[in-house]
């Protein structure tokens, strides 16, 4: 999908560098030869994609909600009256029963993929605009199925067939007659798409911009047309092109192309690369770990074989295995793509032995251990040879990936969420300022660092932060414990401070029974408190409220305390915090 | 004038005969190898006075009573590009051992080993340059005795929390003292602290006084602070 990312990216800029082109020559205004290309678009694709992807029915009344308003709306939503751009109060009074999804990108432009394979099975290439709308040369996908007619049945029987959605086709010579044409199911001729689009309205011709930016670009400048009385794109072509570019710009020079019927770059076809699998199923089903590891030599040097036939490598292996019980026991492995090919299988030989001996031996999470009935590898993020992206300078550093073996060593063993990948993000207090997430997992998009954070406690950062506070007592000079109230007046200085200490201590806990200790009528159950520490010096109390709108909220007032040893001599700093009545230990400058 | 000279003369020829017979003994025992020669980890230059012969690789450096000093010890090799495991340590403060230096994106965290922990230190000490252990591991004498071996053979540093038997340095400190705050104001600014180095090949305890989280800017940002500036500079070998 990256590389889809990149390649609409990079047809992009060659758009936006056409254009720029056109700014500064006018007089070299020869449009490109326009293709004639069939267009599949899946109406709603945003909703569609949503739904398919909660494995909500097609006809629930669902819709997408980005920003304030709705994005995209199912047909059943329509029919009850929800509308594109409706707030979601207005769309839910339409219809209750509308079930509101989330915007996601990335989720459309995968989703659209089973789209773009199951076109693919009916033509050889295709240039995906944007999720929602695929493109086709037509001309010789049209030859080969006998007439455009034919292909677009077949284009729409697969999608139907192999991704499950509905979608429109048509063909017409030209970007935007091409995209008309797909609205309205209709097959323009060959050389009338000018006429095609003469009586179309201005309105149309962001539908021919694939990125968000140029989007709003192309729908501020239809904005002016309109206002200028410009309605009808035959009204705007018959400008002259110098005018248009003169008043309007580069975005007024695309749309004028555009408008004709013309085309400012031919298709960018992608060829499809199939993930490379190899599988092997047992005879009888199979648990002891020597017997996989044969298996698993035997299987990893199959998809080596496969690999190095294809002429590609791979960044990722997927291992998946089936039990007796239908389970299914599946996880994704990284492999350093460029640095090994003979020794690719023994390394995947080892992984597979790892994985399945953590999942027999029961210590890794997942499904119930049973005996194996089939094991399979799969390639992904299939490379050609010798296009693998190494480091900028020099290849991949052997203790890099040393590292990062060990690691998956460590997590095979454990289990996957052992081993923890940290990143710093925004937060106030020191816990929050963590991301923890397990190793090799894809980062969710943090807090921000650079925001300004007001009450974060300053630096330095203690060195020791517990990940759930402990309770802790504050006492002022008579042993009462110190309260803060809401306008941050403290009842009395902090005198004296007892930490917890841990129970098995025989100390603590011959003290503990001792009456003066304070313990008696907490029971048994209570922390057990160590000696009164006096405090050498403190700061605060800082009031850090948070998140009042969300059940989460957080009110506390946060004291930075400095205490001394019964011998006199300086002691640890501790953080604490007061909440609700309590005060707790948040951390420990040790 | 001639007595003057003679004794020096004398003091010549004995230091040069003592020279040549220090010669004749390493040419046959065989001269020690200067320490110079051990591959070492860089070493944060604050940190120097603690370990003058520097990081040594293979070598187990056990601390006692601060995390922050374990992470300091780490933090220059992580960002020369080392990798870090910090493991049994599930209450290290990130955001601590990011301001030390220590590259987040080399560093990995392994907070709950469990009864396995010693074939996960093992792994680990294999492929990682620097080894955090916390405290309350599950190791035994015998599996800490490997597990130095294996770093020894492999060129990593093992940085220990707590006693470690064996270990190549110790460093324990014995006294902590925080500058900045005041009665209700002021903020955690400094902190002197005052280390006990011993260990195997290290004679005598040495007690050196450091400072850490001094915030050069912060230092004169402070009115009225009562910080000693010199301080800083002075090598500070208290004992």
């Amino acid at each position: 999908m990256s590389e889809m990312v990149s390649r609409r990216a990079a047809g992009d800029g060659a758009r936006r560098a056409d254009a720029r082109a056109g700014s500064v020559s006018p007089a070299r205004s020869g449009p490109v030869a326009t293709v004639r290309r069939a267009v599949l678009w899946v109406p709603d694709w945003p909703v569609v994609a949503a739904m398919s992807d909660a494995g909500i029915g097609a006809d629930t009344p669902a819709a997408v909600l980005h920003g304030r308003g709705m994005m995209a709306v199912s047909a059943a939503a329509r029919t009850a009256g929800v509308r594109r751009g409706m707030r979601k109060r207005l769309a839910q009074r339409a219809c209750p029963d509308l079930v509101i999804l989330p915007h996601d990108e990335g989720r459309d432009s995968r989703v659209f993929e089973t789209v773009a394979a199951a076109a693919e099975d009916v033509v050889s290439g295709v240039e995906i605009s944007r999720p929602g709308l695929l493109m086709i040369p037509a001309d010789g996908a049209a030859r080969f199925h006998g007439s455009e007619e034919s292909l677009a049945e077949a284009l729409v029987n697969s999608v139907a067939e192999l991704a499950g959605c509905e979608c429109a086709v048509g063909a017409a010579d030209g970007l935007l007659a091409a995209i008309l044409a797909a609205r309205a199911s209709e097959l323009v001729p060959p050389g009338t798409s000018r006429d095609y689009l003469a009586d179309a309205p201005v309105g149309v011709l962001p539908l021919a911009a694939m990125e968000r930016r140029q989007r709003e670009q192309v729908e501020d400048l239809v904005g002016v047309l309109v206002r200028l009385g410009l309605t009808s794109l035959s009204d705007f072509t018959a400008l002259p092109a110098g005018d248009v570019l003169a008043r309007f710009g580069p975005v007024g020079r695309w749309a004028h192309r555009i408008g004709r019927g013309e085309d400012v770059r031919p298709p960018v076809l992608r060829r499809s690369e199939e993930d490379i699998a190899v599988r092997y199923d047992f005879e009888e089903p199979a648990q002891r770990v020597e017997q996989l590891a044969l298996v698993a030599g035997h299987v990893a040097q199959q998809l080596d074989a496969a690999l190095l036939e294809a002429g590609v490598r791979c960044g990722r292996v997927r291992i998946s295995a089936t039990t007796e019980q239908g389970d299914m026991l599946e996880r994704v492995w990284r492999t350093d793509v460029g640095s090994r090919s003979g020794a690719f299988s023994r390394h995947m030989t080892d992984r597979v032995r790892w994985q399945l001996e953590g999942w027999l031996s029961g210590t890794s999470t997942g499904p119930e251990p049973a005996p194996l009935t089939s094991l399979g590898l799969t390639a992904e993020d299939v490379v050609p040879l010798g296009s693998e992206q190494a480091y900028l300078w020099g290849g991949v550093s052997g203790a890099d990936s040393r590292a990062q073996r060990t690691l998956e060593r460590v997590q095979s063993l454990l289990g996957p969420d052992a081993v923890l990948a940290v990143r710093e993000q925004g937060g106030r207090s020191p816990r929050d300022r963590v991301l923890s997430l397990p190793w090799g997992q894809e980062a969710m998009p943090a807090r921000r660092i650079e925001h300004p954070w007001p009450g974060r406690i300053p630096d330095p950062a203690p060195a020791t932060v517990l990940p759930l506070p402990e309770p802790l007592q504050v006492l002022d000079a008579g042993g009462a414990p110190v309260r803060i109230d809401r306008r941050l007046a403290m009842s009395a200085p902090p005198t004296w401070v007892r930490l917890q200490v841990d129970p098995r201590d025989e100390r603590a806990a011959a003290a503990r029974r001792h009456p003066s200790s304070g313990h008696v009528g907490h029971g048994e159950g209570g922390p057990t408190w160590g000696l009164a520490q006096p405090v050498e010096a403190w700061a605060g109390p800082w009031p850090v409220a948070e998140r009042w709108w969300s059940p989460d909220a957080s009110r506390r007032a946060c004291l930075q305390i400095a205490l001394r040893r019964p011998d006199g001599s300086p002691g640890q700093a501790v953080l604490a915090s007061f909440t609700a009545g309590e005060w707790v230990l948040e951390a420990v400058y040790d | 004038m001639s007595t003057q000279t003679d004794p020096d003369a004398s003091q010549q020829r004995r230091l040069s005969r003592a020279r040549a017979a220090l010669k004749g003994v390493e040419a046959r025992i065989g001269a020690p190898r200067p320490a110079t020669d051990r591959p070492v980890l860089p070493l944060a230059p604050e940190l120097a006075p603690l370990l003058p012969e520097g990081l040594g690789r293979g070598q187990v450096v056990s601390v006692t009573g601060a995390t922050s000093l374990m992470l300091a010890l780490a933090s220059a090799a992580s960002a020369a590009g080392s990798w870090t495991a910090a493991i049994g340590m599930p209450t290290v403060g990130v955001v601590a051992a990011a301001r030390r230096g220590i590259a987040l994106e080399r560093f990995a965290l392994i907070p709950h080993p469990g009864a396995q922990a010693a074939q996960a230190v093992g792994a680990c000490v294999d492929g990682m340059d620097v080894v955090l252990l916390g405290e309350r591991l599950a190791l035994s004498d015998a599996d800490r005795r490997r597990l130095a071996a294996r770093a020894k053979e492999r060129g990593g540093v093992i940085i220990a929390a707590g006693e470690w038997p064996g270990a190549h340095v110790t460093l324990t400190v014995e006294r902590s003292s925080w500058d900045g705050l005041g009665a209700g104001d002021g903020r955690l600014i400094e902190r002197d602290l005052t280390v006990a180095v011993g260990g195997r090949r290290q004679g005598a305890v040495r007690r050196v006084r450091l400072a850490l989280d001094a915030a050069p800017g912060l230092r004169f940002a402070r009115t009225g602070a009562r910080i000693d500036v010199d301080r800083v500079n002075v090598d500070g070998e208290v004992a």
